[in-house]
């Protein structure tokens, strides 16, 4: 706000100091949901750090016992079981509230199945396979559960972001310029009233 | 061409010493124990080497310009091995011949199976044909008839007049509708193992030798199935999954599979294949070791058995079928060398997966 802009007068300075009262209060309010914003946020690094260790560890384990079916039950061995599942995972999208920001809540179906459920027969494979699809289901829950942690993380950083970048500009930019007018205001007053002593004072003397 | 001829028209003991002769001398082509373990010294361009040097050979020149590398070394092996078994049908005559077919329609299931699943989830057909391996009694021919068919359903009525057709039109409605061929599956080899059995007492010789095994085959089968079952909520129809003719009852293992330790499970498994055969694998089933393990060695002592049974009924169906399965795990021990030096698994942890 340019000060030549500004009026100088009675009522402007009280809706300056309205206004100024109104930015502390949000800049209060503002610093508050970034500090709990960034409590929160270091809660999910937690969680999602934990995830991205169990997905390497699951990936690793995975990776290992397909190696395996490999060489037990060959590659053929190997396609043949995966051509017998046919229903896919399908996932839930839902939506979770964190301090006014929308994060996505990720629920699978269908990831892990039972022994019935893969679609292959028990008397035509062994169990190298069952412990091959078994690894490749809980990788793929890990996965899920990291893409929910991950964009959970991203919305959230994007959020602190942005409350930190009003929070500067309350702090740095707004406030401050509002307190400057309302300072030049009460400065342009004073003079004011000081001129209209001076004058009073010169009709004064010029009537006596 | 003559002596396969002579064999076949004769009729006695004739067909039987020439078949299991030819098998012996196969046989002892097989490669030794002593060079598995040379090999897994070698780096997997030596096995390579090896296998392409060997009796092998043909199918890599003939497969070479479809694959590479480790794929073509597997699917190599296989069509031998589909080839080798296909030659043996051919030379072996009459009721032996009906027998052989017979034990050899768990391959046949393998690849109805991998035809009616690939063409139910829309599949190409050359995908599919990549898994397919002709070594039963339907050959490269038909299976390529079958392939060429639109639908599942085509595929169903292409196979009117098979021995597998009556389970198969029995399970294919359910299995379309749920999508899952599992059932399918596991009643096609409870139909494969009763026809075994059944031809088995039909008048070959060595059948009641033959019985003994198949018996502890399905027990094998069975208590293997348990174990797998035992890792997750049992199945409503659990009790479908376990084939008739072994010495424990399906309904046996249903109680077994549920039950909360698996300390009667292993007892019954001790019992059946002896306790000095398990040694200290009970130990590491105890200990929650992973199920493939008791299953590696429950083949090796599978195979034991039969080399055992058919030194001592020479002349007879067991030598052969003892060629038969001894060339499957030749097949599958180099396959598992190559695969598991790819993966760069230690040498002794694929020796452990050897069937040596």
């Amino acid at each position: 706000m340019a000060l030549k802009d500004v009026k100088p007068t009675r009522s402007e300075l009280i809706n300056l100091k309205k206004k100024i009262k109104l930015s502390e209060r949000g800049y209060n309010i503002l610093k508050m949901k970034r500090d709990g914003l960034i409590l929160e946020f270091f809660k999910v690094l937690e969680e999602a750090k934990e995830t991205r260790g169990e997905i390497l560890e699951k990936y690793e384990r995975a990776f290992e016992m397909v190696a395996l079916a490999n060489t037990v039950e060959g590659a053929i061995g190997v396609k043949a079981a995966a051509m017998a599942v046919k229903e896919s995972p399908t996932l839930d999208l839902k939506k979770k509230n964190i301090m006014g920001v929308v994060v996505p809540e990720i629920e699978s179906q269908a990831v892990r199945k039972t022994l019935a459920e893969r679609g292959y027969g028990v008397l035509g494979t062994t169990s190298v396979i069952d412990e091959t699809a078994s690894a490749f289901e809980e990788l793929v829950e890990a996965i899920i559960h990291a893409a929910e942690m991950e964009t959970t993380m991203k919305r959230l950083l994007d959020e602190i972001e942005s409350t930190k970048r009003r929070v500067n500009a309350l702090e740095f930019k707004v406030i401050p310029e509002l307190k400057e007018a309302g300072d030049f205001i009460k400065m342009r007053l004073d003079e004011m009233e000081r001129d209209e002593l001076v004058r009073l004072k010169k009709i004064k003397a010029k009537n006596a | 061409m003559t002596s396969i001829s002579a064999a076949g028209s004769a009729t006695g003991p004739a067909p039987y010493i020439y078949v299991t002769t030819r098998m012996r001398v196969r046989k002892s082509k097989l490669l030794p124990r002593e060079e598995y373990l040379r090999m897994l010294n070698m780096s997997l361009p030596e096995i390579t080497r090896i296998i392409e040097e060997t009796q092998y050979k043909a199918e890599v020149d003939e497969l070479s310009p479809s694959f590479s590398g480790i794929d073509l070394m597997e699917v190599a092996l296989s069509w031998n091995l589909a080839k080798e078994y296909q030659k043996i049908l051919e030379i072996t005559p009459g009721r032996l011949k009906m027998f052989l077919q017979t034990y050899l329609r768990s391959w046949d299931i393998q690849n109805v199976l991998a035809i009616l699943r690939g063409k139910s989830q829309g599949m190409r057909t050359g995908k599919i044909k990549e898994i397919l391996i002709p070594a039963g009694s339907l050959d490269r021919i038909t299976l390529d008839r079958l392939l060429a068919e639109d639908s599942p359903e085509r595929v169903v009525e292409a196979l009117k007049g098979e021995r597998l057709f009556p389970v198969i039109e029995r399970e294919f409605p359910a299995a379309q509708e749920s999508g899952s061929f599992a059932r399918m599956e596991n009643e096609l080899y409870k139909a494969y193992y009763a026809d075994l059995i059944e031809t088995a007492r039909a008048g070959v010789k060595g059948g009641r030798a033959f019985l003994e095994y198949i018996r502890l085959e399905i027990d094998i089968c069975n208590l293997q199935a348990a174990f797998r079952l035992r890792q997750g909520p049992l199945p409503e129809d659990a009790r479908d999954m376990f084939i008739e003719g072994g010495e424990v009852k399906p309904d046996e293992l249903v109680r077994l599979s549920a039950a909360e330790q698996p300390d009667e499970l292993i007892e019954t498994l001790q019992q059946r294949v002896g306790i000095d055969a398990l040694g200290g694998l009970v130990d590491q089933i105890r200990g929650d070791a992973p199920i493939h393990e008791i299953e590696n060695a429950l083949t090796r002592l599978r195979l034991d058995k039969m080399t055992r049974i058919s030194k001592r009924n020479v002349i007879s169906i067991v030598t052969i079928l003892d060629y038969l399965e001894r060339k499957r795990f030749e097949v599958m021990n180099l396959r598992a060398l190559a695969r598991g030096k790819e993966s760069n698994l230690p040498a002794e942890r694929i020796q452990s997966y050897l069937v040596i």
